[in-house]
């Protein structure tokens, strides 16, 4: 790793220099939210932005995306073109960083990784920037308020310059070429520490994760279940909005010639009722096995095998939940025995 | 031998059927692969006594209807429902609510229509149904989707979930967060929450999923600071015939 100070005034540049080889998606204002998507004019990017309503994981695993086409008549692959455009995601959150980091454990691990994920993820070009946490976030519960890799270049905001985290060599090559940049001095290095400092106090809650695994364990017949599955209305909206929710669904679609069709893989939930649907019925029918499902994947499940629980704080499911069901309020009623009101 | 179709309209605004002919990128491919026997609102003739799909549009509001519709089910091998009032009684039952002859005498008077009335239903009140397009019109890419199936021999599946996720797709900002009701809080999905994204909120014209939780949903109006009443009268627009558990 190395670092540079990039001025503010050096990243509409930076941007075009970066969008004459990839097509970069960044943070835009969509009526009274963000959204992460293709930049049209870098004057556009507001490295500002609290939270997007989707999180960037659509760019790496899409919500729909072709396997492959085939053909009826013939039973046999006519096309497996695997779409995998050069991007950059230029001004992710650690927590968004942090979340891809998960990811790839599940889709780059073992020795059989999702070659469509894997193309995906080898040509996007991650450029992070630093942020002040939100009411909802909670990255700091996880320690994923921080990341100090899987991006190419951080952005930490010093005031009018970033403090930029160089990590690999096509970053380097970028910010060589595109941002004039300058080295960095003891203060800017004091200024950073002091930006870092600042984030990390501005939380305004404090979850206690204490024993949560444990918890899970001994409270799985709680009576919480049961009120979170009586508020829950199984819209799914939580892990679709969740970076780090990978479920998928893999099914044919015929064209209307029904000569051709595609083998085609989409975002599912686990808290839809015909996720866990099988041909004698449905292992977890109810809403509340539903709920806890969810939390016992990501907090206990994963952490079992990848030793980090599958949340990254980020918050975005607390905004998208009409129910008002989040994780720091699961974690409370795991702690307290009673969900609060 | 190409599957012989049949297309049927009870009572309706032929929305549904106006969307089929809208198709024009794929109605000729889907010709190619049916026998297209009878189309009420675009062929002459009078239905085969033979067939077997027969795709339906419009609730049954007359015995005529009920008659027709029992013929049907003895004659085709699958029978599927088109559009809001044939799945779910949409605007047609609306008129369930309050007095029938004295709806019928308001836009009426006395002339002499709708011999045999019956209160408005969806057509599963009276068959059973096979396929479902949902929505008012229905969206022409689930229409062939489900076309797909019922040639393939496939089993429906209508999704039974609500909309919410398909309009963080969209990246929607949320109705509740900018002060209206949307009923896509407990509406069936499947449309790409397409009303939504376009800036107004969801109606409910899909039907109440069978998934969603109506008791929830209340609560929330009432935690975003609106009528828990405003659900079910907004409800009301398609869903009247429809039982809305508490």
């Amino acid at each position: 790793m190395f670092f540079k100070i990039i001025a503010k005034d050096e990243v509409p540049d930076l941007v075009r220099g970066i969008a004459t080889e990839y097509e970069v998606i960044g943070p835009q204002a969509k009526g009274t939210a963000f959204v992460f998507a293709p930049l049209k004019d870098p004057a556009d990017l507001r490295l500002d932005y609290d939270m997007t309503i989707l999180p960037a994981k659509r760019y790496i695993l899409p919500e729909r995306e072709t396997l492959m086409r085939f053909s009826v008549e013939d039973n046999e692959v006519v096309e497996a073109e695997l779409d995998a455009p050069r991007r950059a995601l230029f001004g992710l959150h650690p927590c968004d960083v942090n979340s891809l980091l998960l990811m790839d454990n599940v889709f780059l691990d073992g020795g059989d990784p999702d070659p469509y994920y894997k193309a995906r993820r080898e040509n996007t070009l991650i450029i992070g920037v630093s942020c002040m946490p939100a009411p909802t976030c909670f990255c700091d519960a996880w320690g994923t308020d921080e990341t100090h890799r899987g991006f190419d270049i951080f952005l930490t905001d010093i005031g009018d310059s970033y403090y930029a985290s160089i990590s690999s060599v096509r970053g380097a090559d970028l910010v060589d070429r595109f941002a004039k940049g300058r080295d960095i001095t003891a203060e800017d290095t004091a200024a950073f520490q002091e930006r870092s400092a600042a984030f990390k106090a501005a939380f305004e809650h404090e979850i206690d994760t204490s024993q949560l695994p444990v918890l899970l364990d001994a409270k799985y017949d709680s009576p919480i279940w049961q009120e979170f599955g009586e508020m829950c209305l199984a819209c799914g909206a939580c892990s679709t909005v969740c970076p780090t929710c990978y479920c998928f669904d893999v099914h044919d679609e015929l064209d209307a010639d029904q000569k051709h069709g595609e083998r085609v893989r989409t975002w599912d939930s686990c808290q839809f009722k015909d996720f866990a649907g099988v041909a004698h019925g449905n292992f977890r029918d109810s809403r509340a096995s539903r709920v806890r499902y969810r939390y016992y994947h990501k907090q206990w499940g994963y952490l079992s095998r990848y030793e980090k629980v599958l949340c990254v704080g980020c918050g975005r499911c607390t905004r998208a939940c009409k129910a008002d069901i989040n994780p720091p309020r699961v974690v409370r009623a795991l702690q307290t025995g009673v969900v609060d009101r | 031998m190409a599957p012989r179709v049949v297309v049927l309209s009870l009572a309706s605004d032929f929305g549904c059927q106006v969307q089929i002919t809208n198709m024009t990128d794929q109605i000729l491919d889907v010709l190619g692969v049916i026998d297209l026997t009878y189309w009420q609102l675009a062929t002459s003739g009078h239905l085969p006594a033979e067939y077997d799909v027969a795709i339906i549009e419009g609730a049954a509001t007359t015995d005529e209807h009920v008659a027709l519709l029992k013929k049907v089910r003895e004659t085709a091998a699958a029978v599927v429902a088109i559009g809001s009032c044939a799945n779910i009684g949409g605007v047609p039952a609306m008129a369930r609510e309050g007095d029938l002859e004295e709806r019928y005498a308001t836009v009426y008077g006395g002339a002499a229509v709708a011999v045999g009335r019956i209160m408005p239903r969806p057509i599963d009140a009276v068959i059973d149904v096979d396929y479902r397009v949902p929505g008012c019109p229905i969206d022409p890419p689930e229409f062939l989707r489900v076309l797909s199936k019922v040639l393939q021999g496939l089993k429906d599946d209508t999704p039974d979930k609500t909309m919410c996720a398909s309009c963080k797709l969209n990246e929607t900002v949320c109705f509740f967060d900018q002060g209206q009701v949307c009923l896509g809080l407990v509406t069936r999905s499947g449309c790409a929450a397409r009303c939504p994204s376009l800036g107004r909120p969801c109606t409910g014209c899909r039907g109440v999923a069978p998934d969603a939780n109506l008791g929830s949903a209340r609560e929330i109006l009432v935690r975003y600071g609106q009528d828990p009443d405003e659900l079910d009268r907004l409800l009301r627009i398609y869903n009247t015939s429809r039982e809305v558990p508490v």
